[in-house]
């Protein structure tokens, strides 16, 4: 398997760390607050989705450029649609809220 | 307290034996060199601050540090690109104090720097079966039109992270490529190359980087 970093261009898989969905969003205790944010979190922090499919997932570009990335990746055949740095990832663009 | 006093010595002082090396032949087909006498920086730009630390280099070294993984020669020093927004200042040793100073104070403010003068170990892998050597090692694609004079790759070797250039080709016309490892690593990583390259013969020796 190879994926295709958008800094580095494309490696084999052993440079690389699967970090998992990239989907959950951190609850924010400011807005949502109380119990809420309470089942908030346990989502945010236990709960996945077991996709046979296309999903969004982190990876780790340790071996190469340590820049964190966002995969789209076809759970059952593999493919990976896309890779793209994700929000934060460089000092040039400030880190995007939300993710 | 016991008197206590470091003393600077070669990560491949064991590992290195100058001379020639497995199969004999008129020439050597890999040589490789460990270069001393370097400096090494760690350039880090601060959020939001890409431009100004680009602007700093080009001001301290003559050049635009890469922003893809190419290695370009400036003022006295080659910057390789290591990451986004990052690069790693390579030059050869005159005074330290006084190269490091320079950089500590152009790039005051936009960036973060780390010392590595210590703590990587260049090698140098040349001549004309060297890309065969290394392909035993690396899953990097070196084909010249992959990978030509001046580009360069953050990379893993024997689950270690190596940096990655081509050097501008020797006199001969063959490849050089300049592989910096880590210190506590040098010496298996060199084992590692050398065992590469025995069925082409090998030249091994140290040079003063220049
Ligand atoms: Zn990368």
């Amino acid at each position: 398997m190879r994926i295709a970093c958008p800094f580095c261009g494309e490696r084999e898989n052993g440079e690389f760390t699967y970090l998992g969905d990239a989907s959950p969003k951190r609850p924010n205790f400011a807005i949502d607050g109380g119990e809420v944010v309470e089942d908030a979190f346990y989502d945010y922090v236990y709960l996945r989705d077991n996709v046979a499919g296309v999903m969004r997932e982190y990876w780790y570009h340790g071996g190469g450029c340590r820049s964190w990335l966002v995969a789209e990746r076809n759970t059952v055949t593999h493919e990976f649609i896309s890779v793209k740095a994700a929000p934060g990832a460089g000092a040039a663009k400030p880190a995007q809220a939300g993710e | 307290m016991a008197d206590f006093s470091w003393t600077t010595q070669s990560p491949l002082k064991k590992a290195l034996v100058p001379g020639r090396h497995g199969a004999a032949g008129a020439t050597a087909g890999v040589t490789l060199t460990e270069m001393r006498d370097i400096v090494l920086m760690q350039v880090m730009a601060r959020r939001g601050k890409a431009a100004e630390t680009a602007k700093a280099a080009k001001k301290l070294f003559g050049v635009e540090p890469p922003v893809s993984p190419k290695a370009v020669s400036g003022k006295g020093a080659t910057l390789v690109w290591s990451g986004p927004d990052q690069f790693t200042v390579f030059a050869p040793r005159s005074d330290e104090a006084a190269q490091l100073e320079a950089m500590t104070k152009a790039f005051a403010g936009s960036a973060s720097l780390s010392d590595q003068c210590d703590g990587r170990c260049l090698i140098r892998v040349s001549g004309p079966r060297a890309r065969d050597a290394i392909a035993k090692f690396s899953s990097l694609d070196l084909h010249d039109s992959v990978f030509p004079v001046g580009s360069s790759a953050n990379t893993s070797v024997d689950h270690t992270a190596v940096n990655f250039w081509r050097d501008a080709n020797g006199a001969d016309g063959t490849p050089v490529y300049s592989m910096l490892v880590f210190t506590s690593f040098a010496d298996s990583l060199w084992h590692v190359i050398l065992d590469s390259s025995l069925e082409y013969g090998v030249e091994a020796s140290s040079a003063r980087a220049a």
